[in-house]
This record gives structure tokens, C-alpha cells and sequence, in this order.
């Protein structure tokens, strides 16, 4: 997700003068000259001026090309990537909040057993090696984290033995 | 002095510890040896883990993992030319070609003797720069630590290898992160929306595991699976290695005092330590042409550089609270949760913590030896194992380690948020290590430069008037702007050698 940089200068621009605008109306210290508010007002217009200086390009010639390992044409060309092919990088954090929903109704396990499945059928793993892994990794770090740890994971549905 | 050293060593000597260590070492080889799983990304996730050991033990852990996630980031670099870690990424391409001229055991021992040896040159430096500088540290004032933050905050926009400006910005963000909450000068809820969960302000950990881990997940939801590894057998590997150390004895110790060097100043760590110290190889060397055809020298070098700097690098967190590099940020985290705030007391008053915390950068690097040979030999069924199986195990550590450190689901969504931040900065060239420093160090920057201010009532100059705090301003500012040098000597430079071509 390769954004051009007037766009993300821009969009600092508008962040750093929103963030110093908000430090500016809180409400300051009784009797002293310096409150919460210079920080944010400090922070905001560095960033706003940053945004600006990257809107117009300065500091480009610093960036280096990204060191990728070139794939050879014939892999490249194999899979043309669809339109929503993008789209599969918010599948982790999707997958998160899906956790924070749903983990005290469903319990870990079955949560977890369904972002294991989710990940790695996402990454291309065949059913033979993703429902084991399913079944097998959220027990496994139950194991470390309820029972060893005492994080009290929620139960839910599905209670462990121990 | 020979009782705080029993002391340590009764501290260290426990059954808790040496499982720890070892279990974080393992732990730290594995994913370190993952491409793609940065060491700072196994910290990270170990952090939730330490909560429940005592404080040596997670120390411990940190050191461990952290040691030897750096090496076991050559092994990948040298079979596949992926580097494991940034750290490796240096030098991947010279270790790849030693591979492929089939030295690939030359390649990798050097790579765990000379790690060794300067993670240990590290620790000595810990040992014999620590004390000192604490004792310069008692007098610092609120001046000198805004300085010091600061010159930290822009040693760490100056290495990011990427745009100035950007990396400027990224730690800016930071920064403003860290503005979230109730926790400044006035008490008052700042940037919080109204939200309840953020009154207590976003904390660095959750932070640190989306922008590294998540992150990294989606990622590789994107990029194609690296290739596998060929299965091959392996002469000794530690052959060859005390010729290698005769002849290149230099070359390993100026690499330990680049390390060391680039370690203590704040901001700057391991991956740095590589670049320059293999760069400053191949540009003192007596065979540069030799250089990327599978040469060891570089390898020595920089090799010696980024082990040594994981130990300096504790030297600012220690004294200061200041991070060497990301790794110490994580690392300071823990050391406050244990009720080790690090600050210049530390050395007098938990001395034989310090001292522990020394043997056991000293035990780790020695444990290294024969661990990391272990790893060299099984690292051709560990890297086999897919991407689909460890990513989806790495989400499960992201969401219950965000959840076990405040026992709150907040942490889950501030996990998955900067992992989205994350993943975009980096696609656009916003280096995210700035703006990791910048959340772990806003609140102190900020109290910092508030208190300051007050004390000076308003006025700038007292920030200049005290001597070390002139010291430190001018190299802050010199950072500053070194990038606005380095572009108007690149500007002068073309019409200089074009004004001398015409007059000849």
C-alpha cells in the first residue's frame, strides 16, 4: 500500500495542526506559565511542518531504493493479484478485534482456534495442516498462558480439563 | 566489591534463572532464525512471559533472547540470503556468497564466535562505562535529560536509512502517542475522546508488539513464502575460527568499539552497528575487492559490531532511562515492572543486580558457543517449517500477551491498531523504530521540557547555561542538522568536481 507522499504529507499536515489546535484548548495549570498544553502544541507543529516539508519532497534524495530480494519474473508473473488481493493485509487485525468480540462469548479455544484456521489457510496452507494446527496451537498456549501463567483467559464454551 | 559479586551470583545461581535463560535462548535462536522475525519482535512477544518470573529471572530472559536472536539472524541470511533480522541484513549478501563458493561453515562460525566475543567486549564496556558515567549522571539536571532525550529521539531519525524528514515525522507521531492520556503536567485528560480506556494512555508494550509482530503477520499475508532451505550437511564449524581471529584481530576489535560506540548512544543499535562497521571494513581493508564475492573480513567485522552493541546499548537504559535501541526499550519497560527504575542509583543501590545483570550478558554469550552450533545444524528443519504454521501461532502470542499485560481487551485493540500504523508507515517509508522511541520516551521528554521551562520561567536560555547541557544541545541540534549538511554538501559537491574538470 504504496501512498504517494503528497498524500501521506498531507495527511500529517492536517494531524499535526489538529493535535496542536486540541493542545491549545486544554485548559492550562492555575498559576503557571506552562501547562499540558505546550507539548501537544510543540508535537502538532513539528509534525504539521514535516508533513509540509515531505508534501513538497524535501529529504526524497535520503530515501534508499527497498532492498527486496528480486523474484524471478516467471514467480512474479504466476499469481496476478486481484483487485481485493490488497485487501488480505487487514486480515490480522480483523482478526484481532474478531478476538476481542468474540473470546468472552465463544471462550479462547474456539476463538483461537478459529483465527489459527483464518491465518493459516490465508498464507496457503492446505486443510491437512491448518485444522491440526488449529486444534492443536490455541491448547497449546492455554497451556502456557492459563495454566502456567494463570492469565485468566475467558472460558466460554468450550472449559479446559484443568 | 567481592561481596556485591557472591551476591550476584547467589542471585543468579537459582533454578528459575538458568531455566529461564535457557528456555529464552532457544526461544530467542528459533525466531531469530525465522526471516521476517525481527529480535526485537521475540522481546517484544517474551515481555507477557516476565510478568510472572522474579526480576533476575526476567532479566534474564531479555538478555538471553535478545543475544542470541541477533546471531541466529545470520544463519538464514547465510543459507537463503534472507538476513533473519535487520542486524544481519548487512552483510547477508557476502555470508550468501561464502555459501554458494561452499564455505557456508566458515561463514556461520564466524558468525557465532565473533558474535560471541563481542557481545562479551559489550558487557565489558557495560562494566567499565557504567559507573562513571553515573556518577556524572547525579548531577544531571532536567536540562540535561530534555538534551540527552532528545539527542536520543534524533540519533534514532539520523540511522533510520530512509528520509530524514520522514523518520522526523515518524517520531513525531510517536511523540503525540505518548501525549495520550491523564499522565501530564495538568492531571487532565489529553486526547482521549472521551474514552475511558485511553485515560491511562497507551502503553509501550501492546504498541511495540503491532508495530513489530502484527505488522509483520500482515505482511506476509502479501509477500510470497521464501524459498525453502536445501538440506546439506555440515563440516566442523568452529574450524578455521582462532586463524580467522589471529589475522583479523583488528578488524574484530575496531568492529567492537564501532558496536560499542554506536550501542551507548541512545537511539542507535544493532543493525546500525552492522551497516557502519561494514562499510568501515570494506573501506579500510587491504583486499576491498574482495568485498561481496564471499569474503570473511566484513563478516568479522561487523559480526563483532552488532553483538557488541546489544550489551552497550544498555548502558543509556541503565543510567538514564534512555534506550540504546529498541531492544533496550523493551528492556527498560520490564525494568520498571520489576521495581528496578533505572536511573544513576541503580548502581549503588542495586548493585548486585547491576552485577548479575553483567554475568548474565557474560553467560549468555558463552552459552551462545554451543547452542548456536546446535541451531546451525538443525536450522535446516527449523527454517522448513511454512510460514502458515508459525504466522498463526505468532497471532495467538500477539493477542493473548496484549491481554495478559493489563488483563484488559484494550491491549488487543491497541495491538491491532499499530499493527495497522505500522504496516502503513512502513509501506510509505516512515521508519517505525522513531516513532517506537518516541512513545517510550514522550512522557519523559515531556516532563522533562515542561519542568525545565518552569524552573527557567519561560525563558529558553537556561537550557544552554549549564556546561554538559550546552554539550549535549549542540549535538542534539547538530544531529538536527547533519541531514541539511550531508544535502548542501551533496548540492556543492557535482559543480565542485565540474568546475574543476573545466579548468583543467
Amino acid at each position: 500500500m504504496r501512498l504517494p507522499d503528497s498524500v501521506t504529507g498531507s495527511f500529517l499536515v492536517v494531524l499535526g495542526a489538529a493535535a496542536a489546535y486540541g493542545g491549545w484548548r486544554l485548559p492550562p495549570v492555575p498559576g503557571q506559565p506552562v501547562g499540558p498544553n505546550v507539548f501537544p502544541l510543540v508535537i502538532g507543529t513539528g509534525l504539521a511542518l514535516c508533513g509540509l516539508a515531505i508534501v513538497f519532497g524535501i529529504g526524497h534524495s535520503f530515501e534508499e531504493e527497498e532492498e527486496l530480494i528480486p523474484v524471478e519474473e516467471g514467480q512474479a508473473r504466476a499469481e496476478p493479484p486481484g483487485r481485493f488481493y490488497g485487501l488480505r493485509a487487514l486480515l490480522p487485525p480483523a482478526l484481532l478485534l474478531f478476538y476481542v468480540i468474540a473470546a468472552d462469548r465463544l471462550g479462547f479455544i474456539i476463538t483461537a482456534a478459529l483465527m489459527v484456521l483464518a491465518t493459516s489457510t490465508a498464507l496457503g496452507a492446505k486443510w491437512k495442516l491448518a485444522l491440526p494446527l488449529a486444534a492443536l496451537a490455541p491448547i497449546g498456549i492455554h497451556l502456557i498462558f492459563a495454566k502456567l501463567l494463570r492469565v485468566p483467559l475467558p472460558v466460554g464454551l468450550l472449559p479446559m480439563p484443568w | 566489591m567481592l561481596n556485591t559479586l557472591i551476591q550476584a551470583l547467589q542471585l543468579i545461581s537459582t533454578w528459575e534463572v538458568v531455566v529461564a535463560m535457557l528456555a529464552a535462548s532457544v526461544y530467542g535462536l528459533v525466531i531469530g532464525s525465522l526471516p521476517g522475525l525481527s529480535a526485537t519482535m521475540a522481546t517484544a512477544l517474551l515481555v507477557p512471559v516476565t510478568f510472572y518470573l522474579s526480576p533476575i529471572a526476567a532479566i534474564a530472559t531479555i538478555v538471553a533472547a535478545s543475544s542470541m536472536a541477533i546471531f541466529s539472524g545470520d544463519i538464514p541470511g547465510a543459507l537463503l540470503r534472507i538476513p533473519g533480522t535487520p542486524a544481519s541484513a548487512a552483510y547477508a549478501d557476502e555470508a550468501y556468497a561464502m555459501t554458494l563458493k561452499g564455505e557456508a561453515e566458515l561463514a556461520l562460525g564466524a558468525g557465532v564466535w565473533f558474535s560471541a566475543v563481542g557481545g562479551i567486549a559489550g558487557v565489558v564496556s557495560l562494566m567499565a562505562l557504567a559507573p562513571p558515567l553515573a556518577e556524572i549522571a547525579l548531577s544531571f539536571s532536567t536540562f540535561e535529560y530534555f538534551w540527552l532525550a532528545l539527542l536520543g529521539l534524533m540519533c534514532a531519525t539520523l540511522v533510520a536509512r530512509s528520509s530524514p524528514v520522514k523518520a522526523i515525522a515518524g517520531m513525531f507521531i510517536g511523540l503525540l502517542v505518548s501525549c495520550i492520556g491523564i499522565e501530564n503536567p495538568g492531571g487532565v485528560p489529553r486526547f482521549t475522546f472521551g474514552l475511558t480506556d485511553l485515560l491511562g494512555g497507551i502503553e509501550p508494550i501492546p504498541a511495540l508488539v503491532g508495530v513489530f509482530a502484527v505488522a509483520q503477520v500482515m505482511r506476509a499475508m502479501l509477500t510470497p513464502e521464501p524459498p525453502p532451505i536445501p538440506r546439506r550437511k555440515f563440516g566442523s564449524i568452529m574450524a578455521g575460527q582462532w586463524t580467522l581471529t589471529k589475522k583479523y584481530h583488528w578488524q574484530m576489535t575496531r568492529g567492537n568499539i564501532i558496536g560499542i560506540i554506536i550501542g551507548v548512544l541512545p537511539g542507535a543499535g544493532a543493525d546500525m552497528a552492522a551497516w557502519v562497521s561494514y562499510a568501515m571494513s570494506k573501506r579500510f581493508s587491504k583486499e576491498p575487492e574482495k568485498f561481496g564475492t564471499g569474503h570473511v573480513e566484513g563478516l568479522v567485522e561487523a559480526g563483532a559490531s552488532n553483538n557488541a552493541s546489544i550489551a552497550s546499548g544498555w548502558v543509556p537504559s541503565l543510567l538514564f532511562g534512555i534506550p540504546g535501541d529498541t531492544i533496550a526499550a523493551i528492556a527498560i519497560g520490564v525494568l520498571y515492572m520489576k521495581g528496578l527504575n533505572p536511573g544513576p542509583t541503580l548502581f549503588t543501590e542495586k548493585a548486585s543486580s547491576m552485577y548479575a545483570i553483567y554475568l548474565m550478558f557474560i553467560i549468555a554469550n558463552i552459552l551462545m558457543i554451543p547452542l548456536g552450533i546446535a541451531m546451525i545444524r538443525i536450522a535446516a528443519y527449523v527454517l522448513r517449517a511454512p510460514r502458515s504454521t508459525v504466522m498463526p501461532v505468532i497471532m495467538l502470542c500477539c493477542a493473548v500477551g496484549s491481554f495478559a499485560i493489563g488483563n484488559n481487551m484494550f491491549g488487543v485493540v491497541t495491538v491491532a491498531a499499530f499493527g495497522v500504523i505500522g504496516y502503513v508507515m512502513e509501506a510509505n517509508g516512515y521508519p517505525v523504530a522513531a516513532m517506537v522511541l518516541g512513545i517510550v520516551m514522550g512522557t519523559m521528554v515531556e516532563q522533562a521540557f515542561v519542568t525545565s521551562l518552569i524552573k527557567s520561567d519561560g525563558s529558553i536560555l537556561p537550557f544552554f547555561e549549564r556546561p554538559v547541557a550546552a554539550i549535549l544541545a549542540a549535538m542534539a541540534i547538530g544531529a538536527l542538522l547533519w541531514p541539511v549538511m550531508v544535502w548542501i554538501w551533496r548540492k556543492v559537491r557535482p559543480a565542485q568536481t565540474a568546475s574543476t574538470a573545466t579548468a583543467r
